[in-house]
Parts: structure tokens; C-alpha cells; sequence
């Protein structure tokens, strides 16, 4: 898969640390496993990759890549461990590529420096894989700076 | 009140309370449970000032709650709000009030044809309105000259609160009965509000923490199926789309009055790392901390609650009863725990009474583990 970098995201993922061959090698492993969240309307998608320091998105299209962001909260688990009834509407703009479930937006355990609590995530309820949306990911950064500033 | 003319806030007090203030949030050790009163327009009662007066210079008003926290050693953060937010932006008049918030007195939707015509004004709009430029007058005096107090609260209420800022609530609880969809679409819309209201605050500081939850929507006035449709599920809408716009991370979930009925759906609300749940009533009785631990403690900080009637009107014996049996159930909650009023501190409640709360966490929420 050839997928295209503009010269302004490469120089962002460049000022981020990010490797533009670490996040193809993502990609590629997304693309062969099938294991994703692929938009239900469009032609886009988000791979997941990284370790459980931090854990790295790329948005992308099958021609270009589109964004890329990351977290460093480690997703353990749904809150409350079950995927249980709720009662409004939790799908999300996303399906998982794998199985074609809809991907749910429900409460995931998140933790950093010791610190467990709650996080929005995109949760696929077949295959138990978790993501989050990039809007998210910079709410979690700021909520990652807090738990750095307070936890030294 | 210019600021100097203010004693200075004491250094080491603010240290100390900024400590207890972070151990709910990341579990950093300390040595007591925090108390968070909601300290707003009683400040200005311990300046000899009205709310009135406390509601018309938010500047001053900021100054005058930040004074409050140290004086009874509480939360070190300076609020200023009121329930009657976000009318004025959309054509609403409102009434200052000497002893008590300012309250809508006209508003701009009258039938269910304004509903539809109604239209949500984006971050910028709200920016520059009447609400968001007083809010921000006294956040901004709060980051300037109490910078270590400063939070960026967003005072939203939740969507039947908004709604009712916008509609008369006979018209709402009216079309509730006749025309419930209509009250969809006005819920809709209220929700669309809170997200431009939190992008607002998160685009000038950076940060944004979010007070929602379900007042009107409650059990004394409406049924379950009422509150999950016309609360619950737009309010949980309108908390997602915040998120996912990055303007976060704060949730403060403000159950006010009675949700015996209801409370156990907010369990599933969206949740940030930084959430609290305050459920104000069970019945006609204080909302129980044990119980609140018991089906929140895993999941978010918990807000333990004293009856605010009994702050107003018991005596302190009788706040302390209760302030003690609602920490020692509270204090270990495994996600931090917050001891509170079950709503804002009435404005002419007995400081005597304040003292008497904050004395029970003193003596009953020591933390002994660590």
C-alpha cells in the first residue's frame, strides 16, 4: 500500500517524534491482520499500534495519510469489566474492519502513573479491541499533563 | 472590594489545601478528605455583601469566594456561576436579584414554532456574549490573581436546564405531555449549546472542565422515561461530542434533587480520567455516600453530600452528624472521594454551619492508609 505523506503532516509527525516508516509499518500491519476501524460512510480508516507506554493512530485513506496521534494512558478494560445494556445511543461512526460490528463508544479503564480512571473509547464488542478518536487523544494528553504535573 | 485591599492568602494554606484539592483526582497521598461546600454567593455574605451585589462584579466576586476557601480551609477554587446561564445570549432578560441569583424573567422561545426556528450559536458567538464575557471576566481575575485556585469551568447545566432557560418550563413540561417531540428537538439543540459553550472555554484556556448533570430533570418532577429521554441520553450525547472535540477533560455530574429512580443510568454517562458524580437526594433524604460509593466508587471520584437545607437552617451539631456518617463512608471510595453539599452553600447559611462540615472531615477523614 503507497500511501502519500503531504510535506506539512511530515513535518508535523516529524516535530511529534513520530517515524514516517514506523507509522507505514502500522498501517501495513493493519491492512494484513484486518484488525482496524474502518468509517461506516467513506473511505477511511484508523490503525493502532505501539507499545504500552504509549499507543500510537494513523488516520488514513487508501491513497494518503491523514493524521496521526497517540496517548499514554494504556487501556486495560471496559469500566465496570462488562459490556452492558445502556440506554442511549452508542454507536459510533466507526466499524471494526475485522468483524463488521459497529464500533461502540462506551467508558474504557484508562491508567498512567498508577492512576486508574475512566476514558470515552471506540470499543468493538466482538473482537474486545479498544481505540480512541483523535478529539479524545488531546483531551487525554491534557488530562496525561495533569497526572505528570500531580504524580512527580 | 479592590484586590489590595484584601489580607494576602496564605502561602502554606494554599499548598496544604491545593494537596488535599489533587488526592481525588490522582491518588496522591494526603493526610484528610477535602471539602467543597460550593462556595458562591455565600462569600459574599461573610463581606457583608449581597448576592446581588456578588452577581453583578464577578471580579470581585472571584475574589470574595477565594477569601471564603481559605477562611474555612475548602476547595481552593474560585467559582462564579449561576442556574439562569445562556438566556441572555439568545434574547433573554434577566432580573438581578439582591438575595438571591439573577433569574430569567423573558425568554426567547414561546411556542413550538420558536423551537424549530431556533437556532445554536457556535464558540465564537458565545464567546463574545453576555454570559461567556461575565464567566470569563471573573475566571480571568481568578487566573490573574489567584492563579493556583484557578479552574476554567464551564457552568452548563444539563439539557432540560438549558431548555428551560430558553423556554418558559410550564411550555416545556406542557409539550413533555402533548408534543414530546418537540421538547427532542429543544434537548437537542440545549445539548448542541453545551458543546459550543465547552469549546468556547477549552479555546481560551486550553482546558476545559464541564458542570452538567440533571437538576429539574429529577424524580420530584419528572418520571424515568421522562429523565433518560430529556436528560440522560442528550446530555450524554452532547458530554461525548465535548470530548471527542477535545474540550475536556473535566465532568462534574451535578444529580441534583431527588434520583432515586434514575441514578443508577448515569453510571453508564461518559466519563473522562477526571469525573465526578454528585447525587443531592434519595427519596426526601440526603443521597446515602455509602450507596454512592457502592455503585460509583470503581468508576469515578465520588461527591459525598450534606443535606444544604440542614446547612441553612440545622444546627451545627446536626451538620456534623451528618458530614461524619457521609465521610467515614466515603472517605476510601476507591476513585477519591470529595465531601460536599448536596447543592450550592445558601447564601446566608450560618458560617458556624461551614465550620461544623469542614470540622467532621477534619476529625472522620483522616486517611490512615497512608
Amino acid at each position: 500500500m503507497d500511501i502519500k505523506i503531504t510535506e506539512e503532516l511530515n513535518n508535523t509527525l516529524k516535530d511529534n517524534g513520530f517515524k514516517t516508516e514506523e507509522i507505514k509499518e502500522l498501517i501495513a500491519n493493519a491492512e494484513s491482520s484486518g484488525q482496524k476501524l474502518k468509517a461506516r460512510e467513506g473511505d477511511i480508516s484508523i490503525a493502532k499500534g505501539g507499545s504500552d507506554n504509549l499507543t500510537v493512530y494513523a488516520v488514513y485513506s487508501p491513497s494518503e495519510l491523514l493524521d496521526v496521534y497517540a496517548h499514554k494512558m494504556n487501556i486495560l478494560g471496559l469500566t465496570g469489566g462488562e459490556l452492558n445494556e445502556i440506554d442511549y445511543d452508542d454507536a459510533s461512526e466507526w466499524a471494526c474492519a475485522k468483524c463488521g460490528e459497529i464500533a461502540l463508544e462506551r467508558n474504557v479503564d484508562m491508567t498512567y502513573m498508577g492512576v486508574t480512571r475512566p476514558g470515552p473509547g471506540l470499543v468493538c464488542p466482538k473482537c474486545n479491541e479498544f481505540y480512541v478518536s483523535d478529539g479524545v487523544a488531546r483531551t487525554l494528553k491534557t488530562a496525561e499533563a495533569i497526572l505528570e504535573e500531580k504524580r512527580a | 472590594m479592590p484586590a489590595k485591599d484584601y489580607a494576602p492568602i496564605d502561602e502554606n494554606w494554599l499548598e496544604n489545601a491545593g494537596s488535599l484539592w489533587t488526592t481525588p483526582w490522582v491518588d496522591k497521598p494526603s493526610e484528610r478528605v477535602i471539602v467543597d461546600p460550593i462556595i458562591l454567593s455565600h462569600a459574599a455574605s461573610l463581606f457583608r455583601k449581597n448576592a446581588g451585589y456578588f452577581y453583578q462584579n464577578p471580579d470581585e466576586a472571584i475574589r470574595m469566594v477565594c477569601h471564603a476557601c481559605e477562611l474555612y480551609d475548602v476547595t481552593p477554587v474560585g467559582h462564579y456561576l449561576y442556574a439562569d446561564y445562556w438566556g441572555q445570549d439568545y434574547g433573554a432578560e434577566i432580573k438581578i436579584q439582591t438575595n438571591s441569583p439573577p433569574g430569567i424573567t423573558k425568554r426567547p422561545i414561546k411556542t413550538a414554532e420558536d423551537v424549530d426556528n431556533f437556532e445554536v450559536l457556535d464558540s465564537d458567538e458565545l464567546a463574545k456574549g453576555p454570559t461567556l464575557t461575565t464567566h470569563y471576566k471573573a475566571l480571568d481575575t481568578c487566573k490573574e490573581e489567584f492563579p493556583n485556585m484557578f479552574a476554567p469551568i464551564t457552568q452548563l447545566g444539563g439539557t432540560m436546564e438549558v431548555a428551560t432557560n430558553w423556554a418558559a418550563i410550564e411550555d416545556v413540561f406542557m409539550w413533555m405531555i402533548t408534543e414530546p417531540e418537540v421538547v427532542d428537538k429543544l434537548c437537542q439543540k440545549a445539548g448542541d449549546h453545551m458543546v459550543s459553550a465547552c469549546k468556547a472555554t477549552a479555546e481560551r484556556y486550553g482546558a476545559n472542565v464541564m458542570i452538567t448533570g440533571s437538576v429539574i430533570a429529577s424524580g420530584d418532577l419528572m418520571d424515568t422515561e421522562q429523565i433518560k429521554r430529556f436528560s440522560f441520553q442528550p446530555v450524554s450525547r452532547a458530554v461525548r461530542k465535548v470530548l471527542n472535540a477535545g474540550a475536556g477533560p473535566g465532568i462534574y455530574y451535578h444529580l441534583c434533587g431527588n434520583h432515586t429512580d434514575d441514578f443508577q443510568m448515569w453510571k453508564n454517562a461518559p466519563m473522562s480520567p477526571f469525573t465526578i458524580v454528585q447525587i443531592g437526594y434519595d427519596g426526601q433524604n440526603i443521597f446515602p455516600t455509602s450507596k454512592l460509593v457502592e455503585h460509583f466508587g470503581d468508576r469515578c471520584t465520588c461527591f459525598g453530600t450534606v443535606d444544604t437545607k440542614l446547612v441553612d437552617r440545622g444546627t451545627p451539631a446536626q451538620v456534623y452528624e451528618q458530614a461524619k456518617e457521609q465521610v467515614i463512608a466515603g472517605k476510601d471510595s476507591p476513585r477519591g472521594f470529595i465531601l460536599g453539599t448536596a447543592c450550592e452553600c445558601p447564601t446566608n447559611a450560618p458560617p458556624v454551619n461551614v465550620h461544623a462540615l469542614v470540622k467532621a472531615a477534619k476529625d472522620h477523614g483522616k486517611y490512615e492508609k497512608f
